[in-house]
């Protein structure tokens, strides 16, 4: 009966992995258009504004969040190694530093309500209208 | 003037902790071993197997000051070094506009596409950077550099003036020797797009040596009215110059890295050296086996001695420290990175390499673990 329940519930959460679309979040007044070049633009740290000027601060989720992975390999075409290789790169070479990293979906959508210049992202089953969504991936 | 900057940079670092500036500390480490074949020697190591040749840790204080300006520390221990702590970097930045910044310090010398992080072993794939043409030294240098980024339409170009001197030692004939390059100005320019980046570099200074085991011949040569040879051969405010091409692709999994240096020094016996690699690579998920080929070129100067007289009793010393200079290496490695952890790689690499004038090839194995935190 357990055996039933753990395979029903694996079955479940890959499904939901498979399935899952990640959403891309900013604050519900940023009027700001954003495609998949921008959004990766802001994410590695190769610019700093969104495209109607205004200062854009990117918020990642950290790698226990689900999300993180997906956003990393669906928009960024990376792994999550590679993106930590990338930013090792900059950071002791003092070149750059990552975007902040909050723990869960919650985290990330209480952060960038409360921010007109947040751009972040979190799974697109969590969204509310607390924030507004520019782009799916 | 070394120790001036690193002191202000230090106390700046330290002082910041206690106002309200936001400090980041991060590190980076590399636990390797490795083990030549019976007999072989190769990049620091014997047949022995040894722990401590390639392993290192390091730690980055970086505290933003506010108002564009932040202050960086990176103090390294080597294995090689007996792990002795020593600041590799240590400067100010300056963010001027959104596009131009400034860092001003102690700062690595930007000859090859990965000086800036060769270090971080967790930033590339090799379980070390290609010694064929990562070889000059100089590694850092005392001054400033200007940075300059900017997009272009779906391309990324990063411009980097650097201006400053080198105060170190170097490996002459065998032994360390003081060196200083003054005036050093250098460029360079990387322009990228999503997977393919191209670097090209240029860097030039006067290169002083004080090469004590030279000066006997040195003033031999000014004794007898020959000046104008000992000239030829010390390095005495010399102009050098370094030029670097480099090639990265990186698409649909498939890596391929290449770079070209060449280095000389006029009116010295230093060797013209041109060196080059080549790597291929490929990603399957965690795993990422490669191969690389690389080759160094060194070209003696036999017109130092040539013009004089054959029966000259200096002319054979003379001819055997030009011609220790030829140098003809190429070498093969084949290795593998292991992304087991979200922060650590498992590498293991095999090289062999060929001393095409004496006939000789060195192999080696090593593996470790590089990680960043």
């Amino acid at each position: 009966m357990n055996w039933f329940k753990v395979i029903t519930l694996t079955a479940a959460l890959t499904a939901n992995t498979a399935f899952a679309e990640v959403a891309v979040i900013v604050h519900p007044s940023n009027a700001a258009t954003l495609d998949q070049a921008e959004i990766t633009r802001l994410f590695t740290g190769r610019g700093a504004t969104f495209n109607n000027g205004n200062k854009a601060t990117p918020l990642n989720l950290s790698e226990s969040a689900a999300a993180r992975a997906d956003f990393d390999s669906k928009v960024l075409g990376k792994s999550s190694s590679q993106m930590k290789a990338y930013w090792s790169k900059l950071v002791f070479t003092g070149k750059g530093t990552p975007p902040k990293e909050l723990n869960s979906d919650a985290e990330m959508k209480a952060a960038v309500a409360a921010d007109a210049n947040a751009i972040g992202y979190i799974d697109a089953a969590a969204v509310d209208a607390t924030v507004k969504v520019v782009a799916k991936f | 003037m070394k120790k001036t900057w690193l002191a202000a940079c230090v106390a700046m670092a330290c002082c910041t902790t206690t106002a309200t500036a936001e400090v980041n500390i991060n590190g980076f480490a590399s636990i390797k071993a490795g083990k030549a074949s019976s007999g072989d020697t190769l990049y620091g190591y014997t047949d022995e197997i040894d722990f401590k040749n390639e392993s290192l840790f390091a730690l980055q204080v970086q505290s933003d000051l506010g108002e564009k300006l932040s202050v960086t520390a990176q103090i390294m221990a080597r294995g090689r070094n007996d792990f002795d702590a020593e600041f590799e970097w240590a400067f100010l930045t300056y963010q001027l506009t959104d596009e131009w910044r400034l860092n001003a310090g102690r700062l690595r010398t930007p000859f090859y596409k990965y000086s800036d992080f060769r270090d971080v072993g967790y930033a590339y794939d090799w379980l070390r950077t290609p010694q064929s043409v990562y070889d000059l030294g100089f590694d850092t240098i005392e001054g400033v550099s200007l940075y300059h980024s900017t997009s272009l339409s779906d391309m990324q170009s990063n411009l980097q003036l650097v201006f400053g001197a080198y105060d170190g030692e170097v490996a002459v004939v065998g032994t360390e020797a003081p060196a200083q390059i003054n005036n050093i100005v250098g460029a360079t320019w990387e322009l990228s797009q999503d997977w393919l980046s191209l670097r090209m570099a240029y860097l030039m200074g006067d290169v002083s040596i004080e090469a004590s085991s030279l000066n006997p011949l040195l003033l031999a040569l000014t004794n007898v009215g020959l000046r104008s040879v000992a000239q030829e051969i010390d390095f005495n405010e010399d102009e050098g110059s370094f030029f670097g091409v480099g090639l990265n692709y990186d698409r649909n999994d498939w890596l391929m890295v290449a770079e070209y240096t060449h280095v000389k020094v006029e009116d010295s016996f230093y060797a013209n050296q041109d060196s080059y690699y080549l790597s291929l690579g490929r990603r399957f998920g965690a795993f990422t086996p490669y191969v690389s080929y690389e080759k160094d070129e060194d070209d003696a100067k036999p017109e130092i001695y040539a013009a004089l007289p054959a029966n000259f009793p200096l002319q054979p010393t003379i001819a055997t420290i030009v011609n220790s200079q030829w140098f003809d290496n190429t070498t093969w490695n084949l290795g593998l990175r292991y992304d087991f952890h979200p922060a650590a790689a498992f590498k293991v690499q095999f090289s062999s390499a060929k001393d095409k004038l004496t006939d000789s090839k060195d192999s080696l194995m090593a593996l470790g673990v590089d990680l960043v935190f």
